[in-house]
């Protein structure tokens, strides 16, 4: 059994050389994209309108977005509310204030929550008015939404002292993908 | 406007017993159609009062629906609002999907905005201090519960759901026990007021139903009593009518047998030789011409009022001047008057207009009036005769008055409405023998009446009387007639 477990490991191995086509040789590459335009938009970080917080550093909100705080300053627990894995809002949360990827984020929270150090794991919600709705219900709550999403029902927080509008605010989202 | 022809009341204080008298008069005379209109006055008293309270009906029920009917409808909706909050609350408990609690938290929320309105609606409505505190008390009590639910509401979505339960059981729980029983006391307010307004609907509907049996027996009675009392005095005059016809053909007679008796003993003279001297048979043949013509006239009288008593007589009128009618007159009356010794003393307006109507039935009306004069004048032997412009008193203008007045026995206010009536004798008159048809006044209204004018008198016991016929003057006279009189002449005449 052995060496004919050998043997078949040596045919495999001959075979994907063979068939491997030489390096100058002509492959089937798909053609190059279009020259593409990236529009993007401001991602506002939204708060419950009873919070009294009004400004966050984009520490403090890594800080908050990781679990790592638990409470705004008037005692309220902080809930978290993100978007589902793969939306455009939370890709930004992830690589401007996470600084993580999708898996790190996942041990993270796993780890925080086995250890005790984080109390609860963010709520996802799966439209942009569920995350407004939540917020609006939740008095802790906070969560992100596209700008054009965001209404008076919720209230939006300065990053680092800039409001969604000014010039300078670092959280973006990929509005739309145009091609020509 | 026929008994408003016949006469006129005095100038004078006597005026107003005069008008008692008249409505008095009219009352006995028109029992019956008093009776009619006091059935139609009652018909129409009730029957206000019935619309009344049918409208009164009609309006307790309209608020029966719109407030207490519609009222417990909004409760019913308020009362499902109220659990309908509570139920998507307590169902975003059952899941862990924070997609699926924000989708029943933003339920609640729907309800719970719905109940708020219907509250501040109640309570705009309230009226009553007690509907008022209701109001206030459940306004109260509902925002209390929403605080609670929204605490419930965040724990839920916050994923406490062990103090979300432990907050709604001690918070929750309670205070919406509070609105529940503060609906059904809103309900049974609503109930109440139901109660009340259906209530009044009933009575009012029996009193309306009592009412319009009291109307329809009061009418069937009073019906029945104006239907007996014109019964009545449709026997009574065709009795009284009767009596007069007797009466006429008494005193017809009896005016007849005076001239006949007359006739018959100077024909018997003249037959028997009595009489044989030539001036004796002239004296005779006058007195045998006087007594026929004398039939002849109280003929004549009675044919013309035949004539006249269906009203239909035409007569022809035309522009006549007012020393025409006069001078007729007098021609017609002067051998009348100088057999009586009278004297008449005329008063005629210088420049009258001329008048519309038929000279020879013009001087027989005045003629009757002449004759009255002479019969009723008693010893006083004085005839006034005022002819004048005056206003007329039922058109705009002017009119004619001849006035024929004596100073003989007068006449009783009571006997006044009467004398115009055909075959009327005053039983003073019978009394004092003084003979007569009773159709002179009747037969010279009829005519005055017939010409466009009337008729009028003003009397008083044992003073005199004035009978004044009224003509309407030319048209034309009319319009140029500026109001200013000559101021007025007499003249005797014996």
């Amino acid at each position: 059994m052995g060496r004919l477990a050998s043997l078949l490991i040596l045919v495999g191995l001959a075979a994907l050389v063979f068939a491997a086509p030489p390096r100058n040789a002509l492959v089937s590459v798909p053609p190059p994209l279009p020259e593409q335009t990236l529009l993007t938009q401001p991602l506002a970080i939204v708060v419950n309108r009873t919070n009294s917080v009004d400004d966050l550093s984009l520490s403090e909100l890594r800080r908050v977005f990781l679990g790592e705080r638990s409470h705004w300053p008037n005692g309220r627990r902080i809930t978290l509310v993100m978007r589902e894995p793969g939306e455009p809002e939370r890709k930004t949360i992830l690589k401007d204030v996470c600084q993580m990827n999708e898996s790190e984020l996942k041990n993270h929270f796993l780890h925080g929550l086995f250890t005790g150090e984080i109390l609860v794991s963010p709520k996802i919600l799966a439209t942009p008015i569920g995350v407004r709705k939540f917020v609006f219900n939740v008095p802790g709550a906070i969560g992100y939404l596209r700008l054009s999403d965001v209404d008076n029902t919720v209230k939006i927080v300065r990053v680092d002292e800039f409001l969604p509008e000014d010039k300078g605010y670092k959280l973006h989202v990929e509005a739309t993908r145009t091609g020509n | 406007m026929r008994s408003s022809a016949k006469y006129e009341a005095t100038q004078s204080p006597v005026a107003l017993v005069s008008t008692v008298d008249r409505v008095l008069s009219a009352v006995l005379r028109h029992n019956a159609t008093l009776l009619l209109v006091l059935v139609f006055c009652a018909v129409a008293v009730v029957g206000v009062f019935v619309i009344r309270d049918l409208q009164t009906a009609n309006a307790e029920a309209e608020n029966i629906y719109g407030v207490s009917v519609q009222g417990l409808r909004e409760i019913g909706e308020l009362q499902f609002d109220a659990q309908e909050t509570r139920r998507a609350t307590l169902y975003a408990l059952t899941t862990n999907d924070s997609n699926l609690q924000v989708e029943y938290a933003d339920q609640s929320r729907g309800a719970d905005q719905r109940v708020t309105d219907g509250i501040a609606q109640y309570m705009h409505q309230a009226k009553l201090p007690a509907d008022m505190e209701l109001a206030e008390r459940l306004t109260h009590d509902w925002a209390n519960y929403l605080s609670i639910r929204d605490e419930v509401l965040a724990s839920i979505l916050e994923g406490s759901t062990k103090e979300a339960v432990t907050l709604d059981l001690t918070g929750g729980v309670p205070s919406f026990e509070r609105v529940r029983q503060d609906l059904n006391e809103v309900k049974r307010s609503y109930d109440d007021q139901a109660s009340r307004r259906l209530a009044n609907v009933v009575a009012t509907s029996r009193r309306s139903a009592v009412r319009l049996i009291g109307i329809l027996g009061f009418t069937f009675l009073l019906s029945s009593t104006a239907v007996w009392a014109i019964q009545r005095s449709r026997m009574l005059s065709a009795i009284q009518l009767a009596k007069l016809q007797m009466e006429f053909v008494a005193s017809v007679s009896h005016e007849l047998r005076t001239p006949l008796a007359v006739l018959s003993s100077a024909a018997d003279n003249i037959a028997d030789g009595v009489v044989k001297e030539k001036m004796d048979l002239e004296r005779y043949g006058r007195v045998l011409q006087n007594q026929s013509r004398q039939m002849t006239g109280l003929v004549d009288q009675i044919l013309l009022f035949a004539s006249t008593e269906d009203r239909k007589k035409r007569y022809v009128l035309e522009p006549l001047d007012v020393a025409q009618i006069v001078g007729s007159l007098e021609s017609s009356t002067r051998e009348l008057i100088q057999g009586a010794g009278f004297v008449v003393e005329r008063h005629m307006q210088p420049g009258l207009p001329q008048v519309m109507g038929d000279l020879a039935a013009i001087t027989q009306c005045l003629q009757n009036l002449v004759g009255n004069a002479v019969k009723y004048g008693a010893n006083s032997r004085w005839i006034g005769l005022d002819v004048a412009l005056g206003p007329a008193e039922h058109s705009p203008g002017q009119e004619v008055r001849i006035s024929v007045s004596d100073k003989g026995i007068g006449m009783d206010r009571s006997e006044i409405p009467h004398i115009f009536e055909p075959f009327y004798r005053s039983p003073r008159v019978n009394a004092m023998q003084i003979h007569g048809t009773g159709l002179g006044l009747a037969l010279a209204t009829r005519i005055a009446e017939t010409l466009g004018g009337r008729l009028s008198v003003v009397s008083e016991l044992s003073v005199g009387s004035t009978f004044t016929l009224h003509l309407p003057i030319v048209e034309r006279e009319r319009l140029e007639m500026t109001g200013a009189a000559s101021p007025p002449y007499s003249s005797k005449q014996t």
